[in-house]
Parts: structure tokens; sequence; C-alpha cells
């Protein structure tokens, strides 16, 4: 009996262990994003994106500062932190998701769908991201694009710029260089 | 061989599963934000806060062009349009670093040209780091017209004058900021031999943000030894900035019809009320080219 203790024991820890030993981590994920209207293009990338896939789980979480994001224009910038995505009280934006029907062992590559909440602007919303899943050598990255739309994350456009911000707003991501991640 | 497993182990052990379990990605995700500190933004979202200079610097390649104006009757009866006396500064500045502006202007109506140099030494920071901003400030300005001068203006080097200001500030809200402007003014010489050369100053500024794009300013500036030869009173302003993208609209009423900083400060001769020749409209414009851009590359 205690044996059998001892070996649910040992399993189990081996289970959370082995969970963490398939988890990857980065911390230098891009996500850009572009607003392209008659007046003028926007355009802002950031960085410093962080992200976790844990492939025995299939789940997936992205986390970044909006205060990262850069712009080509400084008062763009400051108008984009400090009166639409108010940063000051939303410094995040997140994604929490799970890839539908991933294939493993990873083949070299595969287009699948995560689907997930994404929360901007304190506002969460349904999302099913088309991504490419590369798996080059055991060097594994995750890319794709796609579009939101601004008034679903109750983000405040004045009449008088309206015509300078696109409703929908492409969104390209690339997540490379994936790491072990020890918790 | 017996072994013993204390329940305490198993306990723990479970424990240990769960915990593994119930953190989930994102929660173990946003622990490795490594703690992030950002300069505060917006303190005040002009360079000017009405009258004076706010501790803003705007970032490296920034062409300010502005013109600030002054609208005001006189006590005569007159026929005027609209209004009876009008002001302008058409002024220039140029961000060459984050940090460092320089700028210069002419106004009309005082015949002064003036010329500054800012130098943003403190930035507030969001997370840790300083909590207030804090900016150098110094001008000269040449007072050309001698009736409207409580400086001679016999020879150029009679004309000068200097201001010399600590810009401190703090944005204690989203909304809220303030600012405090301990200034120091040097003229190269005076009317009459009982009035100072040298004068202490300290300023008071406040922006309340009322809306996205909006925001009520106020400032008042402190004389501490005015001019004795003729009466002269301290610098009031009550408005509203309003902001649309690259352009910024000040809107405010003043007892000053002068626009270089140190001029504002020493020479507003008129106490802050509505009567006719004591009640100024200002009005400035302000714009913002960004003459050096950020390099964002998109990802494909």
């Amino acid at each position: 009996m205690n044996r059998f203790l001892l070996l649910l024991t040992l399993s189990l820890c081996q289970l959370c262990l082995g969970q963490s030993g398939e988890r990857l981590i980065t911390k230098q994920g891009q996500v850009s994003f572009f607003s392209h209207t008659s007046v003028e293009d926007i355009e802002a990338t950031n960085n410093q994106v962080l992200s976790i896939v844990d492939f025995s789980s299939q789940h997936v979480a992205i986390s970044m500062l909006m205060r990262a994001f850069v712009f080509k224009k400084a008062l763009m910038q400051e108008h984009f932190n400090e009166s639409y995505i108010e940063s000051d009280i939303y410094p995040k934006c997140s994604f929490e998701g799970k890839i539908l029907d991933l294939e493993r062992p990873l083949p070299q590559e595969q287009t699948k769908l995560i689907k997930g909440n994404i929360t901007i602007h304190g506002v969460s919303k349904e999302l099913e991201i088309k991504t490419k899943i590369e798996n080059n050598q055991d060097k594994i990255s995750f890319s794709g694009t796609f579009n939101l739309t601004v008034a679903d994350f109750r983000i405040k456009i004045p009449p008088i710029v309206a015509g300078n911000i696109s409703k929908t707003i492409e969104v390209n991501f690339s997540f490379e260089e994936y790491l072990p991640y020890e918790n | 061989m017996k072994i013993k497993i204390h329940p305490l182990v198993l306990l723990f052990s479970l424990v240990m599963f769960n915990l593994g379990h119930s953190q989930s990605l994102l929660e173990s995700l946003e622990k490795e934000h490594e703690e992030a500190s950002f300069p505060v933004q917006a303190t005040f979202k002009a360079t000017r806060i009405g009258l004076g200079q706010s501790v803003e610097t705007r970032n490296q390649g920034g062409l300010e062009i502005s013109a600030n104006t002054r609208f005001w009757n006189i006590p005569e009866d007159t026929e005027a349009f609209v209004a009876d006396r009008v002001t302008s500064r058409f002024g220039a500045s140029y961000a060459f670093t984050d940090r460092f502006t320089l700028g210069a202007g002419v106004t009309t109506f005082d015949g002064i040209f003036d010329a500054f140099g800012k130098y943003r030494l403190i930035y507030q920071k969001t997370g840790k780091g300083s909590p207030i901003s804090i900016t150098l400030f110094q001008n000269a300005s040449l007072k050309t017209n001698p009736g409207r001068s409580i400086n001679q203006t016999d020879s150029f080097s009679e004309k000068l004058s200097f201001g010399t200001q600590l810009l401190l500030a703090r944005k204690f809200t989203r909304n809220f900021s303030l600012q405090l402007s301990p200034t120091f003014i040097h003229r190269n010489s005076a009317l009459s031999p009982e009035d100072p050369t040298n004068h202490f100053a300290l300023g008071f500024g406040g922006r309340y943000r009322i809306g996205g794009h909006v925001s009520v300013t106020s400032e008042y500036y402190y004389l501490a030894n005015p001019i004795e030869s003729s009466n002269t009173f301290d610098a009031f302003s009550l408005g509203v900035n309003w902001e649309l993208t690259d352009l910024m609209l000040q809107f405010y009423m003043t007892n000053s019809h002068n626009i270089a900083d140190d001029v504002f400060i020493t020479q507003t001769s008129n106490n802050f009320n509505t009567r006719d020749g004591n009640f100024f409209f200002g009005f400035s414009a302000t714009i913002l080219l960004h003459l050096k851009q950020n390099k964002v590359k998109g990802v494909k």
C-alpha cells in the first residue's frame, strides 16, 4: 500500500515537472499594428512582447505593455497612450488561448487556429487567430495576422479625428527565440 | 523493506501538483514583466501652460511653430472691429534632443525679440524613479519699443533682459498636474533709479483634463519685488487647451498683454478683471512638426 502511495506521489510530481518541461517562453516577441486611412497611415511596433506556449496542454499566453509600442511620431504615441488605450489605467494587453488540432510531434510547418480571449483596454473579446507554427530544428516560431475592430474595445475616438484612424486595425505578430521555461 | 510515507508528504505533493495547474499560463507570464518604468507623458500638453513655459520639452526633431495673440479693448471710445488692440508673438522652436530645445520669437505690439533655451533635467517616472519633472529655462529678450518698455532703450545692451526659471512639475493623477516655477529676472537697465533690476518671482501653474483632448489650465506668477516707478500687477491666466492631432489651440483670459517670458512677469500693468483695458483674450495656436521620425519596422 505504502509503495503504491510512493509511486503515486512520484508520478504526480513527475507530471507537474513534466508539464513545465514542455513550456517555452520568449521575451522578444514582436507585435505591430497598422491603420490605413486616406488621411494618414499609423503604424506601431512593440518588440518586447512576452509569450508562453505549453505544447502538452496546447495553451498559449501572450502579454505586452502598451507603453512599449513605438510610433513614427512621438505625438501619436502620446495620444495612443493618453487618450485611446489609456495605458495608465490599462497598462497591458494580453491573450490567452488554445491551439486547435495541434499536430505533434511538431512538423516543420503547420497553420492552425488559436482560439482564445484577447484583452485590450480592459475589454475581453473572443478571437480565432490563424497562426503559422514553425519548427525549424527545434527552433519554434509563431506568426500571423489578424484584424481588430476599434469599436469592440470601448476606445473613444473624437469625431474630429475619426478620419485619421481606421475602424479595423491590422495586427501582425511574430514570436521567435522560444526558450524552455522554468518556474 | 517497508517504506513509511508520512501523510504530510503526500499532502504536500498533492498541493504541489495542484499549484502547478491552478497557476494559469497568463499568470505565470505576467510575473515575467520586469518592473517597467516609463517617463510620465503629458504633464502638460503644450510647451506653454498659457502665459509661461511648462515643464514639457518635445522629442528630438520636433519643430514647433506658434502664434500667440492677445486681443483687448482700450477704455477710450473707438470704432474698431472686434477688438481695439492686438499683439502677436510669432515663434519657432526646435528640439535638438529629447531634452534640449532652442527657440526664438518676435512680438509685434511691444517690439520685443526673444530667444530661449530649455533643458529637461529630470523626467517623472511611472514606476521607480523621480516623482517630479524638472526643466531649466533661460531666455533673453530685447525690448525695442521705447514707449512700451520698463527698460531704457538707448543702447542695445540697455534693451536686454534675462529670465531664468526652474520648472518643477508633477502629474498627480491622470487628469491633474501642477507646476511651480521659481524665477529670476535680470534687466540690464531700469527707467527710474528706484526700480530694481533683479526680480524674483514664483509661478504656479495647473492643468486639469476635462475630456479626451480638452483641459483647463491656469497660471499665476507672484512677483516679489515689482518696479516702484509705476504700478504693476501679478500675471494671471485662466483658459482651455484643445488638442487637434498635431495642432494645439489655447484660449485664455488674462491680465497681461505681454507674451515673452520675462516681460509678462515684470511689467503686467493691469489687474485681472473684465473692464476694458484690463481684460485680455488670449489665443495661441501651436503646430508640431516631426522632422525626425522614429523608425518603425512592422512585422511582416
